[in-house]
């Protein structure tokens, strides 16, 4: 860690680094963008950003559970708890009755409302607000570990499912057709999704965990030709809002996710600007 | 005619459809009021209030005492009255709150309940401003222009008994006795363990201390610690990045040597200033959430004695 301490500081020897939270700030930021950047392209590409938005509330749930069970790291619990909910969700979607949205939309209210409940009757929401908006300013050395391997395992996952994936989102039907199993590469992706919005919300913030996800991706969108572009652009811009934002927040003095967000928001409204203009 | 009567038997089976959940829930919620169980029902709205009148009403089997935020909730910062609060303050003889405005998301319930007594325990207390001494960026509670942690200075607990033991006097005449023997007993305790907390600050070397929100200045005044900063007033978010730095910077310039930290609140920022800045992350408690225990007060005080002995020695 000190190695790489130290590079920091001869690369950025800026008055935003001088501290070593910064310097592990920095660090997180440059494993979760790129992680939300391609991840977050097949979430706008299949259509599941209202799934995301769900995962990240269900967080609450977990932590409630967590907190009842008495177990003090509540990644293990909101982890279980995430699974089961994408789980639960990708089952009822595939026995068709209801509209996706509709579906989602009652898992994600129903998980809600049950962790506000469970955290007020245990008293003292307090001590778990930091989860609403996330404290990426107090990332520890080892969890940067953890996310190191995280972004290991989703650039393989990609490398070797995405173009199932990438299938399965635009026609189920056509995909079946090609012998691909629709139905495990969407659960699996669900599982994906789970272990990353649970992994980051600590530190992303369960309000604005979704936003990182679409916005990146959304805007690569409005710019890219191909599926490659798509990625590339969608990383990049992902890496350029959380960096400029992680600044802008320290000189600022503001809230340091929503920064980053609002940062990947302009971009978005740029590039959007951007695609108009070409098409004329 | 036919039409009629089916658009009346569609309409009373609505009508059992809506009734059908009153009718199940009218099994339990029909059943007679609870008959008063004690004399006199006293209600208090948090934690530290809650302490101080089961210590004045020790022993007295004909008053109960009841305590509205429950004994974890901490300070009211987010609380939400809930159905059964107000069930409990209507039938109480006398609700004890902080004031200083603590307490004051309840002033619309009062409205509704102008015949319940309330005792104010700050009352006669000298408040200070929420942000005595400390620069701010205007993010404040607009609601809240005085600090309401009174009780966390044993002095001010001590005034805080007085006057729930004296408006209590008046309130229950039949009992004003018993009333004022606990409550000069329980004070009697309280200034003993000031006098102790003095015997042993007092002389200590370091004064200088760092602590998250804004619980702790009329306990710094009274032992003469001086607060160098408050790191985080909003309870209900996480330090900016600017606000870390600056703490970080200030501690390392004065040389304050603690930290602290409350139980009630999540300590990651605290732990990140403490390893930056080489002062020690300590633990002090207000008093604000505990066991169901009489002495539990005094016990948190001796608790913080003895941390603030190793912190500043």
């Amino acid at each position: 860690m000190d190695a790489i301490y130290a590079l920091i500081d001869t690369l950025l020897p800026f008055e935003w680094t001088e501290f070593d939270f910064m310097k592990n700030a920095l660090l997180a930021v440059l494993l979760i963008s790129p992680l939300f950047g391609l991840v977050g392209t097949a979430v706008v590409s299949n259509r599941m950003s209202f799934f995301s938005d769900a995962l990240g509330h269900s967080a609450l749930t977990g932590i409630a559970i967590g907190v009842l069970m008495g177990v003090d790291n509540y990644l293990l619990s909101m982890l279980g708890f995430a699974l089961l909910f994408a789980l639960g969700i990708s089952a009822v979607l595939a026995s068709g009755n209801s509209s996706a949205d509709t579906i989602i939309g009652v898992f994600s209210a129903t998980g809600l409302a049950l962790g506000v409940v469970l955290l007020s009757a245990s008293g003292g929401f307090a001590k778990y607000s930091s989860y609403l908006i996330g404290d990426i300013l107090t990332v520890q050395p080892q969890e940067l570990l953890l996310l190191l391997f995280i972004l290991i395992a989703v650039v393989l996952v990609w490398v070797l499912g995405y173009n199932r994936l990438l299938l399965t989102g635009l026609n189920e039907d056509l995909a079946a057709g090609k012998n691909i199993r629709v139905g495990v590469v969407n659960r699996l992706f669900a599982v994906v999704l789970a272990v990353i919005v649970t992994i980051s919300i600590k530190w992303v913030g369960i309000l604005i965990i979704n936003s990182l996800l679409v916005l990146p991706a959304a805007a690569a969108r409005n710019l890219s030709r191909n599926s490659a572009s798509y990625h590339g652009l969608s990383v990049v811009i992902s890496l350029f809002s959380g960096v400029t934002g992680l600044i802008l927040s320290y000189y600022w003095g503001i809230a340091t996710g929503g920064t980053i967000v609002l940062t990947a928001a302009v971009v978005f409204f740029l590039t959007f600007l951007l695609s108009r203009l070409r098409r004329r | 005619m036919k039409i009629f009567r089916l658009k009346s038997s569609l309409l009373s089976r609505l009508l059992a459809l809506c009734l059908l959940p009153g009718l199940l829930v009218g099994f339990a919620g029909c059943s007679p009021r609870e008959e008063k169980e004690s004399a006199f029902q006293i209600v208090t709205s948090f934690y530290p209030m809650y302490i101080i009148t089961l210590n004045i009403t020790q022993g007295m089997d004909d008053v109960s005492v009841s305590n509205m935020a429950g004994q974890q909730t901490g300070c009211l910062h987010d609380y939400q009255l809930q159905n059964k609060d107000m069930k409990n303050l209507e039938t109480a003889d006398a609700f004890v709150i902080n004031g200083a405005g603590m307490e004051s998301f309840l002033d619309k319930a009062m409205e509704q309940l102008p015949d319940l007594p309330v005792i104010d325990a700050s009352e006669g207390i000298s408040l200070l401003g929420a942000e005595e001494g400390h620069d701010h960026e205007g993010e404040g509670h607009e609601e809240e222009e005085v600090n309401a942690h009174v009780w966390v200075s044993i002095s001010n607990c001590i005034q805080q008994v007085e006057n729930v033991t004296s408006a209590l006097e008046k309130l229950d005449p039949e009992r004003a006795a018993q009333y004022r023997a606990n409550g000069d007993a329980y004070k009697e305790k309280l200034s003993a363990l000031r006098d102790e907390m003095h015997r042993e600050l007092d002389d200590l070397p370091n004064r200088d201390i760092v602590t998250f929100h804004e619980a702790f200045p009329y306990f710094a005044e009274e032992f003469n610690l001086h607060i160098v900063a408050v790191v985080n007033r909003e309870p209900d978010s996480q330090p900016s990045a600017r606000e870390l730095s600056d703490a970080i910077r200030l501690i390392q310039s004065t040389g304050v040597k603690a930290v602290f930290a409350e139980p009630q609140y999540s300590e990651s920022a605290a732990q990140v200033i403490s390893n930056e800045s080489g002062a020690t992350l300590y633990l002090l408690d207000p008093a604000v959430t505990g066991e169901d225990d009489p002495d539990a007060y005094l016990n948190a005080m001796r608790g913080n004695l003895e941390v603030l002995k190793q912190a500043l020695a």
